[in-house]
């Protein structure tokens, strides 16, 4: 028998179809290896000697992230999940959603899980826009062979697993505001608020605590040269929290709105 | 029983702004129950009530027999709804809206079709609803309140945006929904000529109040007996000139003259005497004994 969970599932799943929300997961995941390979192929004279270096994909990996972690990510996030509730607003449709057999539980959490497994699809689309960043320019400039390090695949997924987990805070807030507030610039400005707060907490020593930090320290956790000075340790632990205390706060302001559309 | 039942139903957007006052609807089983009062009256937000779109305050509603409160997602099963503008995502087709709905409601693919067949809406293949005319997003909108066959149907001013074929189209739909499924309808408008024709029963509203409950046909008894008489001429000035002549109290109204009432052979009389003062009559007959009047009646004197 098919779940009422299951169902909800792929009409919010349907309903971003075509929407900007998803567009913006496309074109968000493929910008930064865009431009990697535009500016590889200009500089093609130096591709030889950057493909036959050992760290090559540590080298490629940890540039495609710096601007995603530090910037396009958050954003992204913050532009999505708000995009996606906007549907609901812009179409005037939060009455028919309620209006539909379905507990307010249902519909909280099937639109949330449309939101985690797009940010799922957002990196599944960069790491494969890195992967093909490495890859066109080898295939495209005449002498430059296919880079001779191996791929070290299964730490690039853990890494990138643990990015999905620091974006999972932001996702839980942004999604809570864009259900409270049916204006679409209230929960975009409270987010980059948010972003602007956590980027000047990167050198607090708490700065783990920050919900919307955590894409930013897990990047400049490993780098010697970043003026983060906090502490790291049970980072992950800390985005869970406030992804799962962000959650309920939404669901209960959800199920509690006296007026439902 | 009836289908739908409210109890003392009230509502209140302030403390010092009550919209609903004891409101107690009674919709039975298999009518078409016309839902009437001006624009403001509270029927949106009874029937936003009923749908459980806005937190209840006090009283009670009760669909098929049962509470609201309790079994409300057993009920909107076999509710189907248009509260205002229809409710529709504009970046994707017809088709795609109702895919939406079906797969919720667990209605078979085919309804789809069907559906879109009865709104006259099937040859909008790839066209997505934001190209859509107002009148079309009107019929989809109706298209999906009923593709789940409810057992009940509440449309809130489905004409809206209708030209005047939509409108006889949409009320041939009803007529057939409810004569050929058995679905009970709830529709509202402000105008009761819109909706006359079609409604078995009719719920007068005025400023939160429910002030009429009934079939058509109660409707029509309240007639006044004693209704005033309306005269048309070509020339008002010059016949009311007659008419103070004659005795008669007569003024100028919005559409033409309005008399005392009385019994037809005055009326016959005072024709007469316009006849022979060369008054052109046009009209002359009971006033206020249509519908709409009665509606109006009905609105300026008990809600006074």
């Amino acid at each position: 028998m098919r779940s009422v969970f299951v169902d909800t599932f792929c009409c919010e799943w349907l309903k971003k179809r075509r929407s900007l929300g998803a567009w913006l997961i496309v074109v968000g995941a493929l910008f930064t290896p865009t431009i990697i390979v535009v500016v590889r192929l200009i500089r093609h004279a130096q591709l030889p000697a950057l493909y036959a270096n050992p760290e090559f994909w540590t080298s490629l990996w940890r540039s495609s992230w710096e601007s995603m972690a530090i910037f396009f990510v958050p954003m992204a996030v913050i532009l999505a999940t708000s995009l996606v509730v906007q549907i609901e607003v812009r179409n005037n449709a939060w009455k028919q959603v309620h209006a539909l057999p379905l507990e307010p539980i249902t519909i909280f959490f099937a639109k949330l899980a449309v939101i985690v497994l797009m940010l799922a699809q957002f990196f599944v689309l960069f790491d494969l826009g890195i992967y093909l960043s490495a890859l066109l320019p080898s295939l495209l400039v005449s002498g430059v062979p296919y880079p001779q390090a191996p791929l070290p695949l299964r730490s690039f997924l853990a890494d990138t697993a643990i990015y999905f987990v620091d974006c999972l805070p932001i996702v839980a807030a942004q999604y809570s505001m864009s259900l409270r507030f049916n204006n679409f610039l209230a929960p975009i400005g409270i987010g980059f608020l948010a972003w602007i707060g956590a980027l000047a907490a990167l050198s607090w020593q708490h700065a783990r605590l920050v919900p919307y930090a955590y894409t930013m320290l897990d990047y400049l956790k490993d780098n010697p040269a970043a003026r983060s000075v906090a502490s790291t340790s049970g980072m992950h632990v800390y985005a869970m929290s406030w992804f799962v205390l962000f959650t309920l706060a939404g669901y209960l302001l959800f199920a509690a709105k006296a007026h439902k559309g | 029983m009836p289908c739908l039942e409210t109890i003392d139903l009230c509502h209140r957007y302030a403390p010092d702004e009550a919209i609903l006052h004891g409101i107690a609807l009674a919709v039975p089983e298999g009518s078409v129950y016309g839902f009437l009062g001006p624009n403001g009256a509270g029927k949106t937000t009874t029937l936003r009530l009923v749908l459980g779109l806005i937190r209840k305050q006090r009283g009670a509603i009760s669909i098929f027999g049962r509470s609201l409160d309790t079994h409300r997602v057993e009920i909107l099963k076999r509710v189907g709804s248009l509260i205002e503008s229809p409710s529709l995502y504009e970046h994707l087709t017809a088709q795609e809206n109702l895919a939406l709905l079906q797969r919720i409601h667990r209605a078979p693919r085919t309804r789809i079709g069907a559906v879109l067949e009865l709104v006259g809406l099937a040859g909008t293949c790839g066209k997505r609803v934001g190209q859509f005319s107002l009148g079309m997003k009107q019929r989809l909108g109706i298209a999906a309140a009923m593709l789940h066959r409810p057992a009940l149907l509440i449309l809130d001013e489905p004409t809206n945006g209708l030209d005047p074929n939509g409108i006889i189209e949409m009320r041939d739909l009803i007529v057939a929904l409810n004569r050929e499924e058995g679905t009970t309808i709830l529709v509202s408008s402000h105008l009761l000529a819109e909706i006359e024709r079609f409604v078995t029963h009719v719920g007068i509203v005025h400023r939160g109040r429910l002030l009429f409950q009934g079939t058509l046909d109660a409707l029509r008894r309240e007639r006044k007996p004693a209704a005033p008489v309306a005269l048309h001429t070509a020339d008002d000035r010059h016949a009311l000139r007659v008419l103070a002549d004659a005795g008669v109290d007569a003024h100028a109204g919005e559409n033409g003259i309005v008399m005392p009432a009385m019994p037809p052979p005055r009326i016959a009389a005072i024709n007469r005497r316009l006849v022979e003062q060369g008054v052109d009559v046009h009209a002359i007959g009971s006033a206020g004994g249509d519908l709409e009047s009665i509606f109006m009646n009905l609105i300026g004197s008990r809600a006074a």
